[in-house]
């Protein structure tokens, strides 16, 4: 780790040109700390938020949740009302790392965490995501790899709450400039579809304050496969969302984890599932619709057959 | 001839650790947390190219550097580096930080070669060469017995399979590393180590010191497998350092330094024939195999073992084989010794290919290594087994269980050498009743404190608290290494020895007729002021070699996303005489969760294009968590008649096999490399499309 300068502010004004000149927002610290010390990255100044007002505060609402962005993971893991109202992110917050982990890493810095491709974390590797010319995963060792890509960068996003929240309509509300701008999860992460050295849409000026969840009164489910039992990254996550009257769904969202740069949800798959009944037949052409433009590569084409059981599982778990 | 007591009363017992307590404290000091006065820190610079010619070396402005007291190159001179990690330089400061910051600048000038870090690759003699002068893949070694083309001719039954293992790393919990403090008096060394002695010995020829001038001391370490018996490049270094600074220095690498240059268990592709006559009887066997160790074997270990081949066809008798096995050279970290070298590997496709066998026979997978495993212990082991398991209950044809998540069952043997010799001992008997023993040897973690409370105090009719067990120290009376499961078998007999020495010695000085139990204070009154002392050493009577073991897995397989969790294993182990059923079971337990990570977890994965290890760290290297553990069962199998032998290893040489077969069991088809991900189970399942194809 490179010395760095440490500030603590208490306003996000201050926080926000802080951050200006070199400077990285820092609040549990898992992923920020982990670059610092790989030399992926070496900060001039480190910006605590997590004295900023109103960040740590879980808040009902008439129409919507709202959930600061520096309540840590194992609050909303263990907070009885989101796990009745939204058990999909529940479910997600589960998942995440270790109890350790849970207990510091926070709302905000789960969503805007950096790529855990191992190429672009090791320290000698010089890369496209760190600006380099070559996705050494493109040729090279690719489990753990995106199906679907817009640029060549193949690294896949690896936030939980990103792929729940996702199906939850939620929306981050983003600090940029001197506005607060309100961001659909898709709108979170689409640069990073696009620019092979993007984590997500984020500046390193922009500051998330906030998630909105609108409690709708759909149900909610998430699921992920790892080679381990705990304390494991997703190979392949699935949230999904509906309105369900029996076993008929509306209001349908399918969001996949850990298979694209972008928490990866198919608008013609929404559309096939409005209305329908759930039943094998219909959860497997939603697979096969959300799955369709899947281009595996020499290591990861086994993510196809997982994510197809995760959808149906998903879904089922919806209606179940 | 000594033997050991008929009936026992601490011997075989459960006894916990004598220094748990220590231990859940935070009062024992591993090697890690020792801090002698005025202690610097220590951090190696090493190659970030796999392959290059260093011309030079400047480390200059890393001794500007605040807080930096020294810095020290390898070795002076031209190199070739021929792996990325390979130590160059080394540095000591006051702080973590100033070693960081002047490892950043020192300087190194090299040409950057051609390398190779795959063994497929390795093996074409178009590329590039690891060691100039010899190719990457040499003849293999053959062995060749009775006629096997004609036996697999006459074969009624003839299975062929091909199987891989990974390269797995040594990862224990505490690092490799020392403190070594040298001033002019001599050196101390604070090792997390194996063996003290050969630290000792490696050090001091390394410092040009006699032996003597050097003392290791390891009272608690976190962990050797059979990479930690020497100093390492690590320990040398530290000791140059604090010569340089005069001031000791704590060498522990970093879990990124771990995961490069101090060990692994070589990789291994197998490609196997087995034939079978009607009943089921083996006749005929044959083995290509190739695997790698990395640049080679056995570096700086001093505890062999570490090459690339490997028992076969392991334990059974098969009239006719032919066996050919070699090593490929590639640019990566060098095997040493790990946890019974060979064996795992060795277990792991032999037990694959004889269930391939059962199937094809229609046979039972048990009844078919009876006909073909003449070891009556091992048979007895199976029985044990059978009934405890229920296998003849939950044995089902391959892939019969229904709905997506099947369920399988398996088995596998072991067979390891263990035993040991050559300890000594001292035993102090202090006027107040107190006893200190003292033994050069070093405790992994598995115990051997205990073990040595344990025999005291069976011989002199104490509890094992009131025996002060004193380890750890090249001044006690020496001891080997703890490797090869041969600690337990080693120390127990010179420990028993001395104790007995004393107990007569005490007899005979106060005149007491029996100082032992009750008898034992007013015994130790009459000695006056000073206290007595004996001596003892190993012999001959009190432990053999040669263990067995057997162990029967169940697992659940996701056949929609290939995860596989490991319900159940059964290990029905022997190891002569148990001398302290607690410990013995605990380290059977480490050994299955170490078969385990092997099985499903484990693998150093190297990249080509850039010649490193992407998974230096526990977050890709993938070892079990306790929610990955199984309900692990120990029935162990006491045989007091053969004396004390390890247990170390054994216990971890099965489980793969056994968690690969169930597998098998499960699906209906094999998954044939290790370790058996959702990927790979998948693929065997045939569910994964073509590369580069539309889902």
């Amino acid at each position: 780790m490179k010395p760095f300068q440490y500030a603590a502010p208490r306003t996000v004004d201050s926080a926000v040109s802080l951050a200006a000149d070199q400077g990285r927002f820092l609040a549990g610290g898992i992923d920020i700390l982990g670059e610092m010390k790989d030399y992926i990255a070496s900060p001039r100044l480190l910006v605590n938020v997590k004295d900023l007002p109103v960040t740590r505060e879980i808040t009902p609402g008439k129409e919507s949740w709202t959930i600061g962005t520096n309540v840590t993971i194992s609050e909303i893991e263990q907070h009885a009302e989101l796990k009745r109202i939204f058990p999909g992110l529940q479910q997600a917050a589960a998942e995440v790392g270790s109890p350790q982990i849970r207990n510091v890493a926070t709302v905000g810095g789960n969503l805007a965490q950096h790529s855990r491709c191992w190429y672009y974390r090791h320290r000698d590797i010089h890369c496209l995501k760190k600006g380099g010319d070559t996705c050494y995963a493109h040729d090279g060792e690719n489990k753990y790899h995106s199906l679907f890509s817009g640029n060549p960068c193949i690294s896949p996003v690896v936030s939980n709450l990103a792929i729940a929240l996702a199906a939850l309509d939620a929306r981050a509300i983003v600090r940029r400039g001197r506005e607060e701008v309100a961001l659909s999860i898709a709108d979170l992460y689409a640069k990073a579809w696009e620019n092979p050295e993007a984590h997500n849409s984020l500046t390193g000026t922009d500051l998330i304050l906030r998630v909105q969840i609108p409690d709708a009164g759909r149900r909610s489910a998430y699921q992920q496969v790892s080679e381990k039992a705990s304390f494991d990254w997703a190979l392949v996550s699935c949230a999904a969302a509906a309105t369900v009257e029996g076993t008929k769904l509306s209001k349908v969202r399918v969001v996949l984890g850990a298979v694209a740069p972008i928490p990866w949800q198919v608008q013609a798959a929404h559309d096939f599932l409005e209305g329908k009944k759930l039943d094998d037949d219909v959860a497997t052409q939603a697979a096969g619709i959300i799955l369709k433009d899947a281009t595996p590569r020499e290591h990861n084409g086994y993510k196809v057959p997982i994510a197809q059981a995760l959808i149906r599982r998903t879904l089922k778990q919806l209606v179940g | 001839m000594l033997s050991w007591p008929e009936k026992r009363d601490v011997i075989g017992q459960s006894t916990p650790r004598v220094d748990a307590p220590a231990k859940v404290t935070g009062a024992a000091k591993y090697s890690s947390d020792v801090q002698p006065e005025g202690w610097l820190y220590g951090m190696i610079y090493r190659s970030r190219w796999p392959a290059a010619k260093v011309t030079g070396i400047n480390i200059e402005k890393a001794k500007q550097i605040p807080g930096i007291k020294a810095v020290v190159v390898e070795r002076d001179g031209e190199r070739t580096v021929r792996f990325y990690g390979e130590e160059l330089a080394a540095v000591a400061g006051t702080s973590k930080q100033a070693c960081l910051d002047a490892l950043l600048v020192i300087e190194v000038e090299a040409t950057p070669l051609p390398f190779v870090v795959k063994e497929e690759a390795a093996r074409n003699p178009n590329s590039p060469r690891v060691w100039p002068d010899a190719a990457n893949l040499p003849e293999p070694n053959v062995r060749e017995k009775g006629d096997v083309d004609k036996a697999f001719a006459a074969a009624a039954a003839v299975v062929e399979g091909f199987f891989t293992t990974p390269t797995q790393l040594h990862q224990p919990l505490e690092t490799h590393g020392n403190t070594v403090s040298v001033t002019y008096d001599g050196v101390t060394c604070w090792a997390s180590t194996q063996g003290i002695f050969s630290v000792r010995d490696g050090l001091a020829d390394y410092l040009e010191v006699p032996h003597e001038k050097v003392r290791v001391i390891t009272d608690h370490m976190g962990g050797g497998f059979g990479a930690k018996f020497g100093p390492g490049a690590e320990g040398g270094l530290a000791g140059r350092l604090s010569k340089a600074a005069g001031a000791p220095v704590k060498l522990m690498l970093t879990r990124f330094d771990q995961s490069l240059a101090v060990g692994n268990r070589p990789s291994s592709f197998q490609q196997i024939k087995l034939g079978a006559d009607a009943d089921g009887k083996m006749v005929a066997f044959e083995m290509n195999s190739f695997g790698t160790a990395g640049i080679g074997a056995g570096a700086s270990s001093a505890g062999g073992g570490g090459g690339a081949g490997f028992p076969a066809p392991y334990i059974y008798v098969v009239p006719n084989i032919r066996v050919k096995q070699s090593s490929v050279a590639i640019n990566a970290g060098q095997a040493r010794a790990f946890r019974a070298p060979g064996h795992p590997i060795a277990s792991f496709g032999m037990e694959s290919i004889v269930d391939e066998l059962a199937v094809k026979l229609k046979m039972d997978p048990v009844e078919l290594r009876l006909k073909n495993d003449p070891n009556k212990i091992r048979q007895r082991e199976y029985a044990i087994g059978i009934e405890h398991f229920g296998w003849k209950q939950k044995y089902k044809p391959p892939g019969s269980s229904p709905g997506p998540i099947k369920v399988g069952v398996g088995c596998a043997g072991a067979t390891w050498g263990g035993g040991g010799r050559g300890t000594q001992a001292d035993v102090q008997i202090n006027p107040d009743g107190s006893v200190e023993v003292r033994c050069g040897t070093q405790d992994l973690g598995t115990g051997t404190r205990t073990l040595v409370a344990v025999v005291a105090a069976e011989v002199f009719g104490l509890k094992p608290e009131q025996i002060s067990a004193r380890i750890g120290d090249t001044q006690f009376p020496p001891s080997g290494g703890s490797g090869g499961s041969t600690t337990a078998a080693s120390v127990c007999p010179a420990i028993f020895d001395a104790c007995t020495n004393a107990l007569q010695d005490l007899q005979k000085k106060t005149g007491v007729a029996d100082a032992r139990g009750s008898n034992w204070s007013a015994a130790c009154r009459k000695l006056g002021v000073n206290p007595l002392t004996s001596h003892g050493k190993w012999q001959e009577g009190l432990s053999s070699s040669g263990a067995g073991g057997v162990q029967f897995a169940e697992v659940e397989v996701d056949t929609e996303t290939g995860f596989v969790k490991v319900r159940k294993i059964l290990c029905v182990q022997d190891c002569g005489l148990i001398v302290d059923k607690l410990t013995c079971e605990t380290q059977i337990n480490g050994g299955v969760i170490m078969g385990l990570g092997y099985a499903l977890y484990e693998e150093r994965v190297m990249d080509s294009a850039t010649g490193v290890v992407l998974n230096p760290n526990f977050e890709t290297y993938k070892v079990p968590n306790f929610a990955d553990v199984p309900e692990i069962e120990v029935i162990l199998v006491d045989m007091p008649e053969r004396g004390v032998i390890g247990v170390g290893e054994p216990a971890t040489i099965p489980t793969a096999g056994a968690i690969a077969n169930a597998v098998a069991n499960a699906l209906g088809v094999r998954v044939s490399s290790l370790p058996i991900t959702p990927a790979r189970v998948l693929a065997a399942l045939g569910k994964v499309g073509k590369v580069g194809s539309k889902a």
